[in-house]
């Protein structure tokens, strides 16, 4: 189990990795980033994630991303339209980060993984591709069964999309198995 | 208008019922909250805030209605895909059903509301969980049958997504329940930060929220993240561009009255305190999460019971109970404050340890607290009909701080050699970092 501190080590290291991969990283971005982190790959962070905002949203994990910004560890970025505001590591990161060099090795791979996959789309992909992930996790079936639950519960989101997230969704959980931390 | 019922009120003057939802007014687990102060003890410090749950509620039901009336009505509901999330065939049982979940959102607080309900009933049980069981008793049913509506549903609103955990909310029933408890434009706030302040006799609670309400609309967030996305189309509540400034006022006057009020370092020593009475008096040092038992037991037998524990040195809460009723509470020996944060994050709890260990555990007291959430990125309709993000559009909102704050308390006894020995002791204390990484 990991401390408070370490997990939120992890959460700005994913924050640094998710941003050098181009993603824009707002709050949508690393509250699905750190579902894939914990869900898919079994890091510990224990948020409680339910379905709600744009797919898995934990409440926990929006209180500690204040919490990071009020010990100055994490800030807001603003921009022009039609953008939303990014969340970026503040003065206080990269001391902090450096504090914690076995924790940040421990799941150095997990977080690139994650970085890698995620780090370049944008909040309506993500939304489908994380629902997509919930789905599966929580429901057996096949592909088509899973991509018709989406629309179900995200109306906005087509049945072709759907289909695709799905399909991506096998497609990554077939390469992150050797990556999975296992609880026992 | 003629069968309504008319509650006067110091913060929205009127409040209307309709006879069958004066039922739910009448019922035991409502007019318990006549005798849960909304405050706590902060009536020790603001003498003023004497105000209970019951008149909160009521307002909540009624801002609740209000809302509900702006952001469904047809000239305020301007994209395709808000149109596909609103049932128009059921829209006065949803009207009902908010107006009944707002009133009953706060039915499950214990005796003196927030003070510590994680350490005073067992675990995975707070006051949202006995909010929902109150709703479901049989006490209710008859109620909810008489109003015809689903009390899965009243519980489902009152409690949001958060804590409710046995099904999914649909996109309707998730801006309803952001219609009570949201973090940007929650009912329960506009509520309590108005009738706080008023009740305190601070002004920074106060915004023009008619004006906040009148410009709320039901919004897709659309902004994107790219140059090549659509951004996403699920819906949730913003404002017009006419209302931001009263956006701003609220989401300021909720940092002002955190940081100035319930964050007040004397109301929080007081509640430790209470928090230790209660654990030294009640069976197990936890409250019945029985809801007889419950109906039973208000702020006005905790009172009782606490003048009682102060005049009676057999009492096992005695020395507690006098630390409240006898004004004897501990003392502010260190604050958290960015100087000291620079050199260590940890330096409020390293000063902890190293007091207790100089004073001993019962005479020095830790306590924390950070802001949940934000609420601050919210969907802005401009005159243009683009939607924008709120922190886009104002700078305010990006430099609104977060409430964060670290206490050290000593008891009385220890107050003048403990503030000699902090100034002695302080660098050297806060220095000292260890290895944060095992």
């Amino acid at each position: 189990m990991m401390k408070k501190s370490q997990r939120d080590a992890v959460l700005l290291s994913l924050v640094r990795e998710m941003i050098a991969r181009g993603s824009w990283c707002g709050e949508t971005h690393i509250q699905k980033a750190a579902y894939f982190l914990q869900a898919l790959l079994g890091v510990p962070l224990e948020f409680d994630f339910i379905l709600y905002k744009h797919g898995p949203f934990s409440f926990d994990l929006s209180d500690e991303i204040t919490a990071l910004r009020a010990d100055a560890l994490l800030r807001y970025q603003t921009r022009p339209y039609p953008y939303g505001s990014s969340i970026v590591p503040a003065d206080e990161a990269q001391s902090f980060l450096d504090s914690y060099p076995k924790t940040l090795k421990r799941y150095a791979d997990q977080i690139g993984f994650v970085a890698d996959k995620l780090g370049n789309m944008g909040v309506a992909d993500l939304e489908c591709l994380a629902t997509a992930l919930y789905v599966t996790l929580n429901q057996n079936g096949q592909s088509g069964q899973r991509a018709e639950q989406i629309p179900r519960l995200k109306p906005h989101i087509s049945l072709e999309e759907a289909d695709l997230a799905v399909q991506r969704i096998d497609e990554i959980m077939g390469e992150a198995r050797d990556l999975r931390i296992s609880m026992s | 208008m003629t069968n309504q019922q008319e509650i006067r009120d110091p913060i929205h003057n009127f409040i209307r019922l309709d006879p069958s939802e004066i039922k739910a007014l009448d019922s035991a687990p409502f007019q318990r909250l006549r005798n849960i102060h909304q405050l706590a003890l902060t009536y020790l410090l603001y003498p003023g805030a004497t105000h209970r749950r019951f008149e909160h509620s009521l307002g909540v039901m009624e801002l609740a209605g209000r809302v509900y009336d702006v952001v469904t009505d047809q000239s305020n509901i301007k994209h395709d895909s808000v149109k596909d999330v609103i049932p128009y065939d059921l829209m006065k049982y949803w009207r009902r059903t908010l107006r009944m979940a707002a009133l009953c959102h706060d039915l499950g607080h214990l005796p003196f509301s927030h003070a510590a309900e994680s350490h005073l009933l067992p675990e995975g049980w707070n006051h949202e969980r006995l909010t929902m069981q109150f709703i479901r008793s049989d006490e209710m049913k008859p109620i909810w049958d008489s109003l015809k509506v689903n009390p899965e549903d009243v519980a489902k609103l009152a409690v949001g997504p958060e804590h409710y955990k046995e099904r999914s909310f649909s996109d309707w029933e998730a801006i309803l329940s952001e219609i009570i408890v949201g973090d940007a434009f929650g009912v329960d706030r506009i509520d309590y930060l108005l009738r706080d302040s008023y009740h305190i006799g601070v002004a920074y609670g106060k915004f023009d929220h008619y004006r906040l309400i009148d410009t709320l609309r039901i919004l897709p967030r659309e902004y994107r993240s790219s140059e090549e996305e659509t951004g996403s189309l699920e819906p949730t509540l913003g404002v017009e561009e006419g209302g931001l400034h009263s956006a701003e006022a609220l989401l300021l006057a909720r940092y002002f009255m955190f940081s100035q009020v319930y964050c007040h370092h004397v109301r929080r020593i007081y509640d430790i305190h209470l928090m230790d009475f209660l654990q030294a008096w009640l069976p197990c040092g936890q409250f019945s999460t029985n809801a007889e038992d419950l109906l039973r037991i208000t702020d006005s037998e905790v009172t009782s019971e606490l003048l009682a524990a102060a005049r009676d040195a057999s009492h096992p809460a005695h020395v507690h109970a006098k630390r409240v009723v006898g004004r004897e509470h501990f003392r502010l020996l260190y604050q958290r404050n960015p100087e000291d944060q620079k050199m260590n994050r940890r330096s409020s709890q390293r000063i902890f340890n190293a007091a207790r260990d100089r004073f001993g555990d019962s005479e020095v007291r830790y306590d924390s607290y950070r802001q949940k959430s934000g609420g601050l990125d919210f969907p802005v309709l401009v005159k243009d009909k683009r939607i924008m993000s709120s922190l886009s559009l104002s700078d305010t909102l990006a430099r609104v701080p977060v409430v964060a704050i670290d206490y050290v308390f000593v008891s009385l006894g220890c107050r003048r050699k403990a503030d000699i020995w902090l100034k002695e002791n302080r660098k050297e204390i806060i220095a000292s970092k260890g290895d944060e990484d095992e």
